[in-house]
């Protein structure tokens, strides 16, 4: 077939219908949106409406067995708020969230600082840092269970074999509550780490080389250069990179569901897995819808904070 | 070359065949899809521990079952961590499997599943009269409905070194939870082996728990469904434990998940610990060594009595959205009927709930080839007297199930053995959890 038969092919009349779709694809101001709407379709139906579906048991009396259920106002919430149970896990939560994000964000940081010089088997690092992020949660947070195991733990084996400690003095990461938390903030660390540096990977390449060299001609120290200039210019993105991983970590239950299931004693329940213990363990759906979306309007006021903020002092 | 040049026109007209073939593409290209099926019968059930179990049930049973009665059979099996979350989701889209198989009484799902007094009516004529453990963990007395089924339960025997307790003067095993108490505490500080009972938010603590209160007299509920938790017999159990820990424990036990312990013994780390079969089945096709030394006791004496638990409730449920609830409710019948077979598949980690349909179980005990000795099973030959449920002496109910699912006994029982609370603080924390969890249930009228 010639060239010239393709085309005028191509530019052969159409009928109604296809005019008319052709009327709607040529025009970017209903392309740009028809484009973007299976991803919207997508987070309203896989993300928005269990949402709103969870905010809307939490007002009622719902069970995991029922299909009947009658509204029942705040008496969900008002009921949990008194529990010990509850108020631990609401403190927990907040030093998990706010433990590994002080991590993420200082280590992410580092890490971006270091990726942007040049060295050999820099391609290398940047694959073993992604890695975390590749591999399904789930995964990862077993091969973490068998690495912090009572019998089987890798690092114990090693302490061991290295002779710093001895077969009856085994740490037992997951059984004491301090070393518990600290096993699934590190963990939790090590998963949301690849993706805190490559937004601020991005964040740092997106700095004009002009400014560093300006900087450099005027004899600014390697702190000052840090601290005055580049971390100023990747604040708007630091701030989204803290927003993902605060939304992650208060909301996330795979880590600690599969390292202690709340244990030892509750001093690792989290606000997450509480509700999935009361909601679909303990049948109380609503209850567990309750705990789940407790901290929602706090969430979205630092949201809504940190993306206010992000947008004021973004500069570039 | 000619080019051939791809305008937006184009290539969305492309991409939207594209889906548009990917989405009913199937149903066109595969006829069997679109066409008229027999009769089928789905069923979801765990991973059974025994693997030759899903083996038999799956390949063979099904098969001829389903030949047997034009149906189609179909057996799905998930991890029984997905067991809650799946029965869940069955609920809320009012579809899924015609039988679902939960691992414990589901009173919670009542108002959701068929009754099936008239599967135990119908085996009764056939069989005679199931256990108490299998009524009391499948019917509400307040409703008077059987919002379950149970064929089977699994005993939950202690397993002990022999070795270990033999050297502490009890070569036979412990008999009383005392005989725990000190001879576990000689034989860590003799040979570095603790008893292995868990303390951790997970099931087999859940079960060793609750036998403890129960042989110390103390109850969540008494047998007409109220809270009797706030006790002097639960403050003791909680005092037993925490010297039970503190004597013959580590901090190892609060980091378990279920399979903790099965581990810890086969790797010849602990002296005792509270399970189903599981342990010994797998020494022995692994290591034949341990398995010599690994042996099997029944319930424990208590101050109050030897009562132990089940380790696993079969409870099938059939929901009332079933699209095929007669079939199931048959096959539900045709297979207890004949449950030797599904007793001899796995290898006696199921024991019927219908004790005339194994009628030569003794003698399958004590005679079992693959077992060192060959009569190591024989001490499960009463396990139905010394089995109960969960909510003894009261039936397995909604409050119940909730109390052991979030694992409110497991952290008063860990609080109080680890220094983190009193016993007495421990206890009082647990009551006011069950009370609201007891209130909150009688409310919606399913207690």
């Amino acid at each position: 077939m010639s060239d010239d038969t393709v085309r005028s092919e191509a530019h052969a009349p159409a009928p109604a219908r296809t005019r008319r779709l052709a009327f709607l694809i040529d025009r970017p101001q209903w392309l740009g949106p028809v484009m973007i709407a299976p991803a919207v379709i997508y987070i309203a139906l896989v993300v928005g409406l269990p949402f709103l579906l969870a905010l809307y048991y939490s007002f009622t009396n719902i069970t995991a067995g029922s299909r009947t259920l009658e509204f029942v106002g705040l008496r969900n919430f008002i009921g949990i708020i008194d529990t010990p149970k509850f108020q631990t896990a609401l403190r927990n939560t907040f030093v998990f969230a706010l433990g590994s994000q002080v991590l993420v964000i200082v280590l992410a940081t580092v890490l971006a600082l270091a990726l942007m010089k040049d060295f050999r088997g820099k391609w290398l690092v940047r694959l073993l840092i992604l890695l975390p992020w590749v591999a399904p949660m789930s995964l990862g947070s077993i091969g973490w269970l068998w690495i912090l195991d009572s019998i089987y733990s890798i690092i114990n084996w090693t302490l061991q074999a290295a002779g710093l400690i001895t077969a009856d003095n085994w740490p037992m990461y997951l059984g004491k509550p301090y070393l518990a938390m600290m096993s699934v903030i590190g963990v939790h660390v090590w998963r949301l780490l690849p993706l805190a540096t490559v937004i601020l990977l991005a964040g740092l390449t997106s700095i004009p080389q002009e400014i560093h060299d300006a900087a450099q001609v005027d004899g600014a120290s390697a702190w000052r250069h840090l601290f005055q200039i580049t971390l100023p210019l990747v604040r708007p993105i630091m701030l989204v990179a803290t927003l993902f991983g605060l939304v992650f970590a208060f909301t996330d239950m795979i880590v600690i569901f599969v390292l202690t299931r709340g244990g030892p004693y509750d001093t690792t329940q989290v606000l997450s897995t509480l509700a999935f213990f009361t909601g679909i363990q303990g049948g109380d759906l609503a209850e567990g819808a309750a705990i789940a979306v407790f901290l929602f309007p706090m969430l979205l006021a630092v949201a809504i904070v940190f993306l206010r903020v992000a947008r004021r002092t973004e500069v570039i | 070359m000619a080019e051939q040049r791809v305008n937006r026109r184009q290539f969305i007209k492309a991409t939207g065949a594209g889906a548009l073939a990917t989405g009913i593409g199937a149903n066109i290209i595969v006829p069997g899809r679109a066409r008229a099926a027999k009769k089928t019968l789905k069923i979801l059930q765990w991973v059974h521990f025994v693997p030759p179990y899903d083996e038999w049930f799956n390949k063979k049973l099904a098969k001829e079952w389903g030949e047997k009665n034009d149906t189609e059979v179909i057996v799905d099996n998930i991890g029984i961590a997905g067991i809650n979350p799946r029965a869940t989701a069955e609920v809320s889209a009012q579809k899924g499997h015609d039988l679902f198989l939960f691992n414990w009484p589901p009173p919670s799902f009542e108002e959701q599943t068929v009754d099936m007094k008239d599967v135990y009516q119908e085996l009764e004529k056939k069989v005679g009269k199931p256990i108490d453990l299998c009524v009391k963990s499948t019917y509400n007395p307040k409703t008077k409905k059987y919002y379950a089924f149970s064929p089977s339960f699994t005993p939950d025997p202690v397993n002990y070194r022999q070795d270990l307790f033999g050297q502490v003067g009890l070569p036979n095993g412990p008999k009383t939870w005392d005989e725990v108490r000190t001879a576990g505490a000689k034989i860590k500080k003799q040979f570095g082996n603790p008893v292995g009972i868990g303390l951790a938010n997970e099931i087999d603590t859940a079960m060793a728990m609750r036998t403890i209160m129960y042989a110390h007299g103390a109850h969540e509920q008494d047998s007409a469904g109220n809270l009797t938790l706030n006790s002097k017999e639960t403050l003791e159990s909680i005092k037993f434990v925490k010297a039970l820990f503190q004597e013959t424990m580590t901090d190892e036990v609060f980091t378990w998940d279920a399979s903790s312990n099965n581990r810890a013994m086969l790797a010849g780390k602990i002296s005792v610990a509270l399970n189903a079969i599981s342990i010994t089945r797998v020494a022995e096709k692994e290591n034949p060594d341990i398995s010599k030394k690994i042996q099997l006791t029944k319930a424990l004496r208590g101050p109050v009595r030897a009562i132990g638990l089940e380790h696993v409730m079969q409870c099938y449920v059939v929901w009332k959205f079933a699209e095929n609830i007669e079939g199931a409710k048959k096959f539900l019948i045709d297979y207890t009927t004949n449950f030797r077979q599904a007793y001899v598949a796995g290898e006696f980690y199921d024991f019927p709930c219908w004790p005339k349909t194994v009628p030569d179980a003794s003698k399958l005990l004590a005679n079992d080839p693959k077992a060192h000795p060959a009569d190591k099973y024989k001490v499960l030959d009463d396990a139905l007297n010394w089995a109960t449920n969960v909510g003894y002496p009261g039936y397995a109910n909604a409050a119940i199930d909730e109390i052991y699912g979030t694992w409110v006994l497991n952290v008063m029982f860990a609080k109080a053995a680890s220094g983190a609370a009193t016993p007495e603080d421990a206890l009082k924390e647990a009551d006011a959890q069950c009370r609201r969890i007891f209130a909150k249930w009688k409310e919606k009228g399913m207690v």
